[in-house]
């Protein structure tokens, strides 16, 4: 009787002794604290995912297939079609070419008598060029009424000088990408005369190549002038390699 | 090309190399087009031209024929004066304009007629007199296009409209083919044969207006007009052998010409139509011999044994003479000073005859057979030789036996004899551009022996 009571009182006391000082939600660092542990932590096995169009994974029973009823055509009454009529072609009517209207003589705008500066629309000069096999044929005519009056004139001019011009008399290596100007004038009856270089290429045999090509023009001359008793002319023969 | 690269903005590096590979695309492009070209044989490029109908200004019922003879010469005068790129009649507008208020130059200058000149203008019969009114438009020169502007009142009849057209259209040439005259109004003169003889017969220079010269009921041979279009000298067969003989073309009938020994064949006027060169055998061996126009002062200027024919003045100078001499064997072409002296030869071999001397004097024309012999594989073709350099080009190839070459007075044609299969009777008249371009005959068979007139 007395061990038990000793037993009891011992561990009566030691429980005592030892919990002392502490309680059940007491302000302490070491605090205990429930834990609670949700459901989901729980180990078992993941939810298989199911695929609603799937056969074998749905749940649901897949639907049946349709089986659409056969239609049939009701054929129209013949009196529903329309009778085609021919449609009506447009009335196709010619352009009318307008007529050019009357020139009137424009009143001559005032000049301006300043000097204008920064770009102009363009400078008129009485020029032609022809593009030849082996180079540029251009000339000008220094009397700018005449090169716009009779153009044709210094379109036959310039063609006639490019025949004569045998580019193979120039040596290609000297005179690749060299310019000769000559200057001459035409007579009444189209003669070239007075012919003189402007401005030598450099090479001679350009030179001359150019010489030559005046010199065979001047047996039969141009034609005579149109106007006026002769004009000067300069004309430039631009050598390129083909 | 430039523009999009300036309007690059940093920000947008994707637009820039879009830039960038467009610019290398298009230079890739460019390089590959490079070997393209077109060429004429002197580079420069011809007048393109556009020949409008004309337009009737009356109703008279003879102005439609003569409408249509006047539209297809100056349209075949234009095309054949080889100056020019002619625009087809299905490329130009449908307009046919009759005086400059009429016409809508920049209808004629844009595509497809892209013509710089334009030709059009009215005919018409009005009060029994046939009258057209030509112009000829600069289609690229807005403000000042007119050229030229030409009236002509003639008797209405074919022949008349034809050469109010040769005349229209020989002005066009002159004011733009630079100086040269056009030979619209220019004949032929030909021999024809008929019924055993031949004949001297005239034509157009187009082939228009056949008709014959001389009756003489004998072989004539070699026409060749003097200079001012007066006289005809030709070798003819008669009693005393072939004599030269001498056509008036103003009288209208045969005109004295001493006789002479031998056989006298192939005149030739110098240019200043005071004398004739000749070939002449009445010394025995066939020599040039020049006379006056009426045979008299003969005067002998070779001297080699082996016949000497066909001579030709040098037209520009009259002081020089071509001929052709058998005194190596076969026959070569030679020219010499009018005196004889300065004599040269200026074909290498083969069998050379009948020159003709180009207007200019530069060039001759000739018919040569270079192989000549028993089996060679040669056949007789015009050629035609620079006399400075004795460079010569053959304008002939492969179209049967060709001979008697004759140059028209721009020194542009040349027309000639031409047979297919060597038969005499299918020889016929042909005219080409003298670079041996745009061949056509103008005769049917059994004319022979052309000679273009001077003028």
């Amino acid at each position: 009787m007395l061990l038990h009571a000793a037993v009891f009182a011992a561990i009566f006391g030691l429980a005592y002794l030892s919990h002392r000082g502490k309680s059940w939600g007491e302000h302490d660092v070491t605090a205990g604290a429930i834990q609670a542990t949700m459901v989901s932590s729980i180990p078992l096995p993941p939810r298989q995912r199911t695929l609603d169009d799937g056969v074998l994974t749905s749940e649901k029973p897949s639907p049946a297939p349709i089986t659409a009823k056969e239609k049939t055509e009701v054929a129209p009454s013949p009196k529903d079609l329309a009778i085609p009529t021919k449609a009506a072609k447009p009335v196709k009517t010619a352009d009318k070419v307008t007529p050019t209207p009357p020139k009137h003589v424009q009143p001559v705008p005032p000049q301006p008598t300043k000097a204008a500066t920064g770009e102009t629309a363009g400078i008129r000069i009485a020029q032609a060029t022809m593009q030849l096999k082996n180079g540029t044929a251009s000339m000008s005519v220094d009397d700018k009424t005449f090169g716009e009056r009779f153009a044709y004139y210094v379109n036959v001019v310039n063609r006639k000088v490019a025949q004569n011009w045998f580019t193979q008399e120039a040596d290609p290596r000297a005179s690749e990408g060299k310019r000769v100007t000559l200057i001459f004038d035409i007579n009444r009856d189209g003669i070239p005369s007075n012919i003189r270089y402007g401005a030598r290429s450099g090479s001679a045999s350009l030179d001359t190549s150019a010489l030559r090509a005046l010199q065979r023009v001047q047996d039969e001359g141009f034609g005579p002038l149109p106007q006026g008793d002769h004009i000067t002319v300069e004309y430039s023969f631009d050598y390129r390699k083909q | 090309m430039i523009s999009p690269v300036h309007t690059l903005s940093p920000r947008t590096p994707k637009r820039w190399l879009i830039a960038i590979s467009l610019l290398l695309v298009c230079a890739s492009t460019l390089q590959a087009q490079d070997w393209f070209k077109t060429e004429t044989s002197s580079g420069a490029d011809r007048i393109r031209i556009a020949v409008a109908d004309f337009k009737p200004f009356t109703t008279d019922p003879q102005t439609a024929p003569f409408k249509r003879t006047f539209d297809a010469t100056l349209y075949s005068d234009l095309a054949n004066a080889g100056i020019f790129d002619i625009v087809s009649k299905s490329l130009m507008p449908q307009s046919s304009p009759g005086a400059p208020a009429e016409i809508n130059l920049a209808q004629w200058s844009a595509e497809p007629a892209s013509a710089a000149m334009v030709a059009f203008g009215s005919l018409g019969v009005q009060n029994g007199r046939l009258i057209a009114n030509g112009f000829l438009f600069d289609a690229k020169n807005a403000q000042y296009p007119q050229v030229l502007a030409k009236q002509y009142n003639e008797a209405p009849s074919e022949d008349s409209a034809r050469q109010v057209a040769h005349r229209f259209a020989d002005e066009i040439i002159f004011r733009l083919g630079g100086g040269i005259p056009g030979i619209a109004e220019t004949k032929i003169f030909y021999v024809k044969m008929g019924g055993g003889n031949k004949e001297i017969w005239q034509m157009d220079y187009d082939g228009a207006n056949q008709h014959a010269v001389t009756h003489l009921g004998t072989v004539s041979l070699s026409p060749r007009v003097s200079p001012d279009n007066s006289r005809i000298a030709f070798s003819s067969l008669g009693h005393d052998g072939f004599q030269i003989r001498m056509y008036s073309l103003l009288l209208g009938r045969m005109v004295n010409i001493s006789n002479a020994g031998g056989t006298n064949l192939s005149p030739a006027w110098a240019p200043n139509g005071r004398e004739i060169a000749y070939s002449s055998s009445r010394t025995g061996d066939p020599e040039i011999w020049i006379s006056d126009v009426n045979g008299g002062l003969a005067r002998r200027i070779t001297s080699f044994r082996g016949p000497d024919v066909s001579p030709v003045y040098n037209p520009r100078t009259g002081a020089q003479i071509a001929w052709i001499s058998g005194r190596t064997g076969l026959p070569q072409l030679y020219i010499m000073d009018s005196d004889g002296s300065g004599i040269s030869r200026m074909t290498d071999g083969g069998y050379a005859t009948s020159p003709s001397w180009s207007p200019n004097g530069q060039f001759i024309a000739f018919a040569w057979n270079r192989k000549y012999g028993p089996g060679a594989p040669g056949g007789q073709d015009i050629y035609v030789m620079e006399i400075a350099t004795k460079r010569w080009i053959q304008l002939t190839h492969d179209g049967g036996r060709c001979d008697f070459p004759s140059w028209s007075p721009d020194g542009r044609h040349i027309t000639y004899a031409n047979t297919a299969d060597g038969r005499p009777e299918h020889m016929k008249i042909w005219t080409m551009l003298a670079d041996g371009t745009q061949k056509r005959a103008l005769t049917s068979g059994g004319a022979d022996m052309p000679n273009w007139s001077w003028k």
